[in-house]
C-alpha cells in the first residue's frame, strides 16, 4: 500500500495500478467445471449407479435413527434411516432440472426480448424495457410465491416461474450487448448486402450476444437452484419428490439440528460447493471475455 | 425538483401496474367466492347457500366487473384500508394483521441493513488499505464464499453454531417479550440477512475506494501530512460511497425476499409468515397488501437513494 518514494518521502496510500483483468482462465475454473460435470453426470446416471435406495429405511434393529456418518452411510441417515448420500444425489436430479429449465427459459425469452429491443429500438425497446422494469420491481421471491401459489407446485411450474425471474436480468444484458453491436460495421455490411432483419439478428448479432449470456447462464442456474431452496423453506417447493432445498429443510428443526446436524449439513455442503462452482465458473468466463458488469 | 416529480410519477405508474397485475392474477386464477365461503360456494342447489353466495357477492362486490372492483380496492387502499381478510372465522380488517406483523419485519430489515453497513465499511476500508496484500486476498475470498452461501444455509449454520452449540442467542422469537429481549432474539436472523449483504457491499466499496485512493486529492492530503487513517476515513470514503448506496437500495428488494425465508427459519411472525399463511388460505386481500407494502418500500428506498446522490456529490444536483 505505501510506496515510499525516495525523492519526496511521500507515502502514496495505495498502489497506483488498477485491478487487472486476468486473461488466463485459471485452474479454479477447470476445478469448478469438473465439479459441475461430476455432479451432472452422477445425477443423470444415478439410477444405474450402485447407490442405496433413497426411499428405503435402513433401520438397524435395536437402535433408533438418525445414524451418523459411517462407512455404510457416508453422509449418515435421516430420521427415517434413509441413506442421505443417495438422497443428496437423487435430490440433485430435481434441483438441476429446475435450475436448467429455469435458466433455459430465461435465456430464450429474456435473450430474445433483449435482442429485439436492442435491435429495433424506438417503441419496441421502450415497451420491452417497461415490462422488464415491472418484472424487476417485484421483489423476486414474492413474484415466485405468487405464481406458484396461483397455479400449482409441479416441477414444470416451479422451473418456469424461476425462469420468469431470469427474464429481466438476462434481457437487460442481451439488450445492452445488442446495442453495442448493432451499429458495428459487420451489421451494416450484412444489411447493405440485403440481409433481412431476422437473418441479421440470428447470423450476426446472436453469436456475439451468446458469450456474455453464457456467463450469466451459469450464475443464473446457481440463483435458480438457491431460489428453489428458498421456496422449499416457505413450503412452496415441488409437492412430489425431493430437492436439495427440501432435504436441508428436513433436518432444520432445532431438535434435529442439535442431535443430528448432518441431516441438514450434508445437502448444504453439496449445494454450497455446486453454487460456488457455478458462480466461480461464471465469473471467470465473464472476466475472460471481458464482459462489462451490465447487470446482476 | 422537476426530476423528483418525474421519479415519483414513474413510481406511481409502476405501483399501479404491479397492483393491477397482482389483483387481476389473483382474481382470475383464484376463486375469491370459494375463499370467503368455503365449500358453500359450490353448493348452488341449496337455497340458503344461494342466499349466502348472493349476500357475499353483494358485500364484496364480486358481481361487479373486475376493473370496477380494482378501482374500488385501489380507492380504499390509498386511504389506508386494505379491506377484510378472507376467512371462514370472520373478517377482521387486513390492516389489523399488518399493524401487528409489519413492525417485526421492518425491525428485522433495519437491524440487518444496519449490521451490514457496520460490518462492510470497516471491512472495505481495511481491505482497500492493504490492497492486493494477503489481508485483502483473504477478505476477497471470504466475501465470495459468503455471497455464494444461500441465506437459508447460512441461517441454519448460524442457528447451529451460535444458537445451539454456543447458546448465545435464543432460537425463536416471542412476541410477548419486552423490547430488548425481542431485539436480542432478532440478532441471529438479522445477522443471517446482514452477512451476505455486507459481503456484497464490501466488494463494491473496496473497488471504489481503490479507485478513489489513486486520485490527486488523496496524494495532496497525504503530502500535507494528513495521517493515512484519516485520509482513508475522512477524504476517501465519502466519494467512494456511490455504488454502495445504489446497491444498498437495489438490495432492499432482495432482502425483503430473504427476510421471508429467514423469518421462517427463526420463527419470527412477521410479514413473511403472514404472506405464506395467506397464500395457503388463498386470502387474496392479505397477499395483495403485503405485495404492495414490499413493492412500495422497494420503490421508495430507490428514490431515496437517488436523492442521497445529490447530497453526497454536488455535481449530480440539477
Amino acid at each position: 500500500m505505501s510506496d515510499q518514494s525516495a525523492e519526496t518521502g511521500v507515502t502514496v496510500p495505495v498502489a497506483a495500478e488498477p485491478d487487472r483483468v486476468q486473461r488466463r482462465i485459471g485452474i479454479g475454473f477447470w476445478l469448478s467445471i469438473s465439479w459441475i460435470v461430476l455432479v451432472v453426470l452422477v445425477a443423470v446416471l444415478a439410477p444405474w449407479l450402485p447407490l442405496k435406495d433413497p426411499d428405503a429405511n435402513y433401520i438397524v434393529s435395536g437402535t433408533r435413527p438418525p445414524y451418523g456418518p459411517s462407512w455404510t452411510h457416508p453422509f449418515g441417515t435421516d430420521q427415517d434411516a434413509r441413506d442421505l448420500f443417495s438422497r443428496v444425489i437423487f435430490g440433485a436430479r430435481t434441483s438441476l432440472i429446475i435450475g436448467f429449465v429455469a435458466i433455459s427459459f430465461g435465456m430464450i425469452i429474456g435473450g430474445g426480448l433483449g435482442i429485439i429491443a436492442g435491435y429495433y429500438r424506438k417503441w419496441v425497446d421502450r415497451t420491452i424495457s417497461i415490462v422488464m422494469l415491472i418484472l424487476l420491481s417485484f421483489p423476486a421471491l414474492i413474484l415466485a410465491i405468487l405464481i406458484t401459489s396461483l397455479i400449482d407446485r409441479g416441477l414444470f411450474t416451479i422451473s418456469v416461474t424461476l425462469g420468469i425471474l431470469a427474464i429481466a436480468p438476462v434481457g437487460r444484458l442481451a439488450r445492452a450487448a445488442t446495442l453495442s453491436f448493432a451499429d458495428r460495421e459487420f451489421v451494416t455490411a450484412a444489411r447493405s448486402l440485403g440481409a433481412s432483419n431476422g437473418r441479421i439478428i440470428i447470423r450476426e448479432l446472436l453469436p456475439n450476444v451468446v458469450i456474455p449470456m453464457a456467463a450469466l447462464a451459469l450464475l443464473g442456474m446457481a440463483v435458480a437452484i438457491v431460489a428453489e431452496g428458498g421456496l422449499a423453506f416457505l413450503g412452496l417447493s415441488i409437492e412430489k419428490g425431493f430437492t436439495w432445498g427440501k432435504l436441508i429443510l428436513y433436518g432444520a428443526g432445532a431438535r434435529d439440528l442439535e442431535r443430528a446436524p448432518w441431516i441438514s449439513f450434508a445437502p448444504i455442503l453439496v449445494l454450497f460447493v455446486t453454487v460456488l462452482a457455478l458462480n466461480y465458473a461464471g465469473d471467470r468466463i465473464r472476466d475472460y471475455f471481458d464482459v462489462k458488469e451490465i447487470s446482476l | 425538483m422537476n426530476y423528483l416529480f418525474q421519479r415519483l410519477g414513474m413510481a406511481v405508474m409502476l405501483l399501479l401496474a404491479v397492483s393491477a397485475l397482482t389483483f387481476g392474477g389473483m382474481n382470475l386464477l383464484g376463486d375469491p367466492l370459494f375463499n370467503i365461503l368455503g365449500p358453500v360456494a359450490a353448493d348452488t342447489s341449496n337455497p340458503t347457500s344461494v342466499a349466502k353466495i348472493e349476500a357475499a357477492k353483494e358485500k364484496y362486490y364480486l358481481d361487479r366487473p373486475l376493473p370496477e372492483r380494482y378501482v374500488r380496492w385501489l380507492g380504499d387502499m390509498v386511504t389506508g384500508d386494505f379491506g377484510v381478510q378472507f376467512s371462514s372465522t370472520g373478517e377482521p380488517p387486513v390492516t389489523n394483521l399488518l399493524k401487528e406483523r409489519t413492525p417485526r419485519t421492518f425491525q428485522l430489515l433495519v437491524l440487518a441493513q444496519f449490521m451490514a453497513t457496520a460490518i462492510s465499511i470497516p471491512w472495505a476500508l481495511i481491505a482497500a488499505a492493504r490492497v492486493r496484500r494477503p489481508t485483502d486476498r483473504i477478505s476477497t475470498v471470504t466475501s465470495f464464499l459468503l455471497i455464494a452461501l444461500p441465506n437459508f444455509a447460512l441461517g441454519i449454520i448460524l442457528k447451529y453454531l451460535l444458537g445451539i452449540k454456543l447458546g448465545w442467542f435464543p432460537l425463536t422469537y416471542t412476541a410477548s417479550d419486552p423490547f430488548f429481549s425481542r431485539l436480542h432474539q432478532l440478532i441471529l436472523p438479522a445477522l443471517t440477512i446482514a452477512l451476505p449483504a455486507a459481503a456484497v457491499y464490501q466488494r463494491l466499496l473496496r473497488t471504489d475506494l481503490v479507485t478513489t485512493l489513486q486520485e490527486d486529492f488523496i496524494l495532496m492530503a497525504r503530502s500535507k501530512g494528513v495521517p493515512r487513517r484519516r485520509v482513508l476515513v475522512r477524504h476517501a470514503l465519502r466519494p467512494s460511497l456511490f455504488s454502495f448506496i445504489t446497491v444498498f437500495g437495489i438490495n432492499t428488494g432482495a432482502l425483503i425476499g430473504g427476510s421471508l425465508i429467514v423469518e421462517t427459519i427463526f420463527r419470527v411472525p412477521g410479514l413473511g409468515s403472514a404472506i405464506v399463511e395467506a397464500i395457503l388460505r388463498e386470502d387474496f386481500p392479505v397477499v395483495l397488501a403485503i405485495v404492495m407494502i414490499a413493492t412500495t418500500t422497494f420503490v421508495l428506498v430507490n428514490i431515496a437513494v437517488d436523492l442521497l446522490y445529490s447530497v453526497l456529490d454536488p455535481r449530480v444536483r440539477r
